[in-house]
């Protein structure tokens, strides 16, 4: 049986290190490593975040819900906006931007939070519907 | 005041007073580092011994004030905490940025 924590927090990003906080409580019931639940922490502020800047624009007075469903196998987290929806190009763009120390016309200042959340959870979706867009990630827990 | 620095030798180090550098603050902490740089500061040493947590917005203020100094001078890290020490390990950050142990060794070592 599964467990379900739904939390709400206005769009504005001072707000996120409650959610963040709260969530690594959730992790605490787990049998997550001290680096998996740091990593998490990382995935869920950069999907809040992103919410906030680009869904909304920044702009303060907007929902983001983010709803934690546990059981025994996986840890589900889904992060929701009633703003603009992310575009298909920038959800399906799972390639790493490449990075030469040496040319720094390719170290990008953004960009990068996309990317980190593909690589560390085990799976990660996207939908929208009836002006709901939810990101959704999973992480595979041991037992 | 979240963010302060002094001078040790020729080295400017910048200690951020907040335990995360995150969306919320990596605006005001480019803005900082920038307006040192801007000064004539040329070398420069972030302490990050407080920092628990860096979000990729942190991370993007640090790599804006590297590229800014990029050719024209030293811009260096100290006391990155295990979570941080992790992101750059993820993005390949370590490849690009010089991680002291501590700010003495950074300004020994330069």
């Amino acid at each position: 049986m599964s467990q379900v924590l739904k939390l709400e927090i206005d769009s504005q990003l001072s707000n996120t290190t409650m959610i963040a906080m709260a969530v690594r409580g959730v992790c605490a019931m787990t049998t997550l490593s001290p680096v998996e639940i740091n990593r998490l922490e990382l995935c869920l502020v950069e999907i809040v975040n992103n919410a906030i800047e680009h869904a909304y624009d920044n702009e303060a007075g907007h929902p983001v819900e983010v709803c934690v469903d546990l059981d025994n196998t996986m840890m589900n987290i889904a992060v929701s906006d009633w703003g603009q929806s992310i575009p298909d190009d920038v959800i399906e763009d799972k390639a790493e931007p490449a990075m030469d120390p040496e040319h720094p016309e390719t170290w990008l200042c953004s960009g990068r939070g996309l990317h980190i959340v593909n690589k560390l959870m085990d799976q990660v979706s996207y939908e929208s519907d009836e002006g709901k867009n939810s990101f959704i990630m999973k992480k595979e827990l041991r037992h | 005041m979240a963010f302060e620095h002094r001078d040790e030798g020729h080295f400017t180090v910048v200690q951020i007073e907040e335990t995360r550098l995150d969306a919320s603050i990596a605006e005001a902490f480019k803005t900082y580092v920038f307006d040192l740089i801007d000064n004539g500061k040329t070398a420069i040493v972030i302490d990050l011994a407080e920092v628990r947590f860096m979000d990729s917005s942190g991370l993007g203020a640090l790599v804006a004030g590297l590229k800014k100094l990029s050719g024209n001078g030293t811009f260096s890290l100290a006391s990155a905490q295990p979570a941080v020490k992790d992101l750059f390990d993820l993005t390949s950050m370590d490849k690009l940025f010089k991680l002291h142990s501590s700010v003495d060794e950074a300004v020994k070592g330069g």
